[in-house]
């Protein structure tokens, strides 16, 4: 493991891609314009705008951009003999693996800042009662994030197998397409990896009744943990045996 | 004898029932620059993957440096460069983004990079997109980021590919010089016959996964050396005649061929066949391809 911080400072070399950067940018962006536009009976309240905001966001995406992000950092890989060039320097195949994990966690972090920053100045801006509720967003933006880090295990197992920068992307949306339907099931919501990051992001927690959104975090946690477990062992161990 | 750099015994690697490498017993000792010979697809490339530890045996070991490579990769892998098949690069980072990636996980200093810039004559290119590279270059980068580390084992496959004669020069003397200057021992991998003559002083031959010669370069030129070809009037005359003056010869649709001699024999043949008045319309060397030379390697194996 003493090789990780090396293979993560080559990999920040490497990310030195404009598109990335872009890509942080495009949800709390699109999030600030719906903040803005949606409208409340009576005065605007800090739940409300977060509901709004975090609706796509949730729902969309979370999902979508831990799909880019993992495809991203495996397409320089896959173009012109990259895994042979790394695998054949002094590095554990298990530090690469990590370090590309960890890169795309700490990019959908800094997604979820800025998506912080985005919520608090809407709220500011439209005049919200009462101060920042602190309590209220900061689990929710933890918890949509640690919801999300299964999704970029799954992710980043099947970019780092197959060779195509598409083929991942469409098996990621296909499967976060049908979270307009599951968000409303009790049924399957709570089961459905995809839907996680919605669930953790919705301001009506435990005492809503709104389909699969009034679980309760504790419950959510134990898919996001059991899938993230799933997803990041079978990844791992597929690249540790990959053919380069 | 001078001790081991690469050794594998019983090297073999699978694809779906088919031997992409069989039985391969390497022997590499330091400071040589051993040739891998072989038309495409003969495992070259294989082998080489598998002693960089990039896919793993289907039985066999292999040892470098002395150390098992299951148990020791990233000991080994420290102390070899390497370029394997197509030159690898990110093409949106400029050469020496390419590097400082690489010098990143080799923990060398950053005087390196320039360092091996020049040794590659690269310098002024540098902070271009890889992308914009023509072949040669991103050859040239790919043999850069192999030395970047200070490696005691070179493992390049192909380096020549793509690149201009000059270019080829220019790599090839460099190989030459790796043994001398910095004590570090070349394994180069090529399909061209006069490319491998050039360099090494060892040579194996792949053909289809095995190993079917391996010797020193001298001995494999006087194995695959090429004939004198003689075009005269009156050959059969001309035949009996140098024959009774000790030359050995056959005629072959009215040529006379002789096995290769050296330019004085030559001077002294072409002299007395014309001191006995034969016209002489044609002298040529004709040296054997390495599909001939193959040819006869691998027939010479199946009769053995």
């Amino acid at each position: 493991m003493r090789t990780l911080g090396r293979v993560l400072s080559a990999e920040i070399v490497k990310m030195s891609s404009r598109y990335l950067w872009l890509l942080i940018l495009a949800s709390p962006a699109f999030a600030v314009l719906i903040g803005m536009s949606q409208s409340e009976e009576g005065p605007i309240s800090w739940e409300f705008i977060l509901s709004v905001m975090g609706a796509i966001h949730g729902m969309l995406f979370l999902p979508i951009l831990s799909g880019l992000f993992t495809a991203l950092l495996c397409r320089y890989e896959h173009h012109n003999g990259g895994w042979k060039q790394l695998l054949s320097l002094p590095v554990s195949r298990g530090s690469v693996y990590l370090s590309k994990f960890i890169v795309a966690a700490v990019l959908l972090a800094a997604v979820q800042l800025l998506f912080l920053v985005c919520f608090l100045g809407v709220g500011w801006w439209r005049e919200a009662g009462g101060p920042p509720p602190w309590e209220m967003v900061l689990p929710r933006i933890l918890g949509s994030w640690l919801a999300t880090l299964p999704l970029a295990a799954l992710q980043l197992a099947v970019s780092q197998a197959w060779s195509s920068f598409a083929a991942p992307l469409a098996l990621n949306v296909t499967f976060t397409i049908p979270n307009m339907l599951v968000a409303n099931s009790t049924t399957y919501g709570p089961y459905y990896p995809w839907v996680q990051p919605l669930i953790a992001m919705s301001p009506y927690g435990a005492d809503g009744n709104f389909g699969a959104l009034n679980l309760p975090l504790e419950s959510l946690m134990i898919v996001v943990l059991g899938s993230f477990v799933l997803f990041f062992t079978a990844g791992l161990l597929s690249f540790r045996r990959k053919a380069v | 004898m001078s001790e081991t750099i690469i050794e594998t015994k019983g090297l073999l690697k699978n694809y779906k029932g088919r031997a992409a490498v069989k039985d391969l017993n390497l022997n590499i000792r330091k400071g040589e620059i051993y040739g891998f010979l072989g038309p495409n697809g003969a495992g070259k490339t294989t082998t080489i993957r598998l002693l960089l530890g990039l896919i793993a045996p289907s039985a066999g070991t292999i040892e470098i440096f002395g150390k098992d490579l299951r148990h020791e990769k990233m000991n080994i892998l420290r102390k070899v460069g390497s370029l394997v098949e197509s030159p690898s690069y990110y093409g949106h980072l400029t050469a020496i983004q390419n590097l400082e990636a690489i010098r990143r996980i080799l923990n060398v200093p950053k005087s390196r990079i320039s360092e091996v810039l020049d040794i590659v004559s690269l310098t002024g290119e540098e902070k271009r997109p890889v992308k914009g590279f023509s072949l040669g270059m991103k050859q040239r980068l790919g043999i850069a980021s192999a030395l970047l580390g200070n490696p005691e084992l070179l493992i390049l496959d192909e380096p020549t590919n793509g690149l201009d004669p000059s270019g080829i020069q220019e790599i090839r003397d460099l190989i030459k010089r790796m043994p001398q200057e910095h004590g570090i021992t070349v394994l180069v991998s090529s399909h061209l016959l006069s490319e491998i003559e050039l360099m090494a002083n060892t040579v194996g031959i792949l053909h289809q996964g095995s190993m079917v010669y391996q010797d020193s370069i001298t001995n494999l030129q006087q194995r695959a050396a090429g004939e004198m070809r003689l075009v005269v009037s009156e050959p059969e005359m001309a035949l009996s005649f140098v024959e009774n003056r000790g030359y050995t010869g056959v005629l072959q649709n009215g040529t006379l061929c002789f096995t290769r001699m050296n330019d004085t024999t030559v001077a002294q043949l072409v002299k007395v066949l014309v001191e006995k008045g034969h016209a002489i319309y044609r002298v040529e060397e004709r040296r054997q391809s390495l599909e001939e030379f193959f040819l006869q390697v691998v027939g010479g194996v199946s009769h053995d």
